[in-house]
């Protein structure tokens, strides 16, 4: 065998050499090469044949459920009830109560989040002091404090706001305080022998290097404020999209309740898009 | 009559930079003591000179240079410049590192003018001094490149004008071509030179390329590691005038052999 192989390697192939020479390597497909590239093209067909999927298992289920009583409405009927929603105005009114309370509560989680987490991640004291507070109540799960909240704050808009804060500022925090910790040394200590003080620093070299990266935490904590959205609105609430879908349950209007989580869906993409867009907009050097 | 000016000899000038007894000693943990990275260095560079330390990794030599910074602190000893203590980073002393700081959301230009602007510089007089240190550096054409688009190299020679922005009468550079391929590193030695020679500012420079330090300076500290001592100090002979010849100089070639024997008995 070794023989073969060494006069085979010794005898010059030229142009007319008979035989076909064997390829050296394995071929990968670029579907399936892992850390691989892919083109645009490619990319778009596999993301619309993943939602595809979705619509067509969705479509196909309810077809074949169907029976006197709708437990699982067609894409049709989902449709036909959110348009029925919108018409009667009740959607409008839900959608901007949910989005009022997310946008308030979340806001002030992400201000804390951005103040605390940045002074965790850049002074030591900081977060040798919050660390362990922190690392422990966030393991509290923020519904196990609806039952007190509703207690403290009464039924109306504050402990709805408040289990939003609570449910997603330690993340936040914890989150950010990761981001500011990234700041290579040596743009800290080049800013220090330029001149710099620690204000300046932390305002002009920490906060501008951890912006898109705080962008990305509160992208990715939105969906924790709409959890907590939805766990308070369950509870106590006289509109909200929570609170439509319970309703729509205790009239068994199962094509409004699909009609409603669709419309957190359709939420969930906007904003995540929206957020995406002013990441690569105000730190286009960031840009991968 | 400053005290810096009394404490130099009748006719010998006080050096700029005059380092005694500096020890750097780290916390330990758990009651261990901690490692010592630096014991008992005694170091001086005069005014205008180049003047480089060796040593292998882990003989302190950046935590040297960090603490002449004013970026960490001593454990024991005095760092004086001109005569005055160092306790704190400051424009008097820039600083240049391997690597990972220029602001990468600023352009070259910001990159130079953030300099300007920490150190005080009056706005009106910025854009000028832009310009001219983008000249000094090479670099007028890609004033408005992030550094990212930048090769290595010119990414050096953007945080070099950086730290010459507020006109330092000090350059601390921290192994600043170590991450450098073997030509472009040649090119920057020599850019290096035309620029102390162009500012007269006082250079300390750490690296671990020995062809390095002899080119550049005229004396040479070699560091022995854990902990970080001055074994040894060594003249180097050449002038001002630096060129390829240098490197091929009979003498060039002893004295790089000496330094890498000393480092070689120095290495555990």
């Amino acid at each position: 065998m070794t023989e073969t192989a060494l006069t085979s390697e010794a005898t010059p192939s030229g142009p007319g050499t008979p035989g076909p020479v064997a390829a050296r390597g394995r071929r990968q497909s670029p579907l399936l090469r892992l850390r691989g590239d892919l083109d645009g093209r490619t990319r778009l067909i596999l993301g619309a044949a993943g939602v595809a999927t979705l619509l067509v298992g969705w479509e196909v289920a309810a077809r074949a459920l169907a029976g006197d009583s709708i437990l699982l409405p067609t894409i049709g009927q989902t449709l036909t009830a959110l348009r029925e929603l919108a018409r009667s105005g009740e959607l409008w009114g839900d959608l901007g109560a949910s989005l009022r309370r997310v946008g308030i509560g979340y806001a002030v989680s992400l201000g804390l989040g951005i103040v605390i987490g940045v002074a965790m991640g850049s002074l030591a004291s900081a977060e040798a002091w919050l660390e362990p507070v922190f690392g422990m109540v966030r393991y509290i799960p923020a519904s196990a404090l609806t039952p007190l909240f509703l207690l403290w704050l009464g039924i109306d808009e504050s402990p709805k706001l408040a289990l939003i804060v609570v449910g997603t500022v330690f993340y936040n925090i914890l989150m950010v305080a990761d981001v500011a910790r990234a700041v290579p040394t040596p743009l800290i200590n080049a800013s220090y022998t330029l001149g710099a003080g620690r204000f300046t620093v932390l305002r002009r070299v920490i906060l501008p290097h951890s912006w898109p990266g705080i962008i990305d935490v509160a992208r990715i904590n939105l969906a924790a404020a709409w959890l907590m959205l939805v766990v308070a609105e369950l509870l106590a609430a006289d509109q909200g999209l929570a609170f439509r879908i319970v309703r729509a349950q205790r009239f068994r209007q199962v094509d409004r309740m699909f009609a409603l989580l669709l419309v957190f869906g359709l939420i969930g993409v906007a904003s995540d898009l929206a957020l995406r867009a002013l990441k690569s907009w105000t730190s286009p050097w960031a840009r991968a | 009559m400053g005290p810096g000016m009394s404490a130099g000899a009748a006719g010998v000038p006080a050096p700029k930079l005059r380092c005694v007894g500096v020890t750097k000693q780290f916390p330990g943990r758990r009651r261990q003591p901690g490692t010592v990275a630096l014991d008992g260095i005694d170091l001086e560079v005069a005014e205008n000179e180049l003047v480089c330390i060796v040593g292998a990794s882990g003989c302190g030599k950046s935590t040297l240079l960090n603490i002449v910074g004013g970026l960490e602190e001593a454990t024991a000893g005095t760092v004086e410049v001109d005569g005055a203590p160092v306790v704190g980073p400051g424009p008097d002393r820039g600083m240049v590192f391997q690597a990972y700081s220029l602001y990468p959301w600023k352009t070259v230009a910001e990159n130079i003018r953030f300099g300007l602007e920490c150190a005080g510089i009056p706005r009106g007089l910025r854009a000028e001094r832009v310009q001219e240190l983008l000249g000094i550096v090479g670099l007028t054409e890609f004033a408005d490149t992030l550094p990212r688009d930048l090769s290595g190299g010119m990414r050096q020679r953007v945080a070099i004008a950086r730290a010459l922005a507020p006109e330092p009468d000090m350059l601390l550079l921290d192994e600043p071509f170590g991450a450098l391929d073997a030509q472009t590193k040649q090119v920057l030695q020599d850019f290096l030179l035309t620029v102390w020679q162009r500012t007269g500012a006082t250079i300390l420079m750490v690296t671990h390329d020995v062809d390095e330090a002899v080119y550049l300076s005229s004396r040479v500290y070699v560091f022995s590691s854990r902990p970080g001592r001055v074994a040894e100090e060594i003249e180097v002979p050449f002038g001002a005038q630096r060129g390829p010849l240098v490197r091929r100089d009979p003498r060039f070639l002893d004295l790089r052999d000496e330094i890498q024997d000393h480092l070689r008995t120095n290495v555990r």
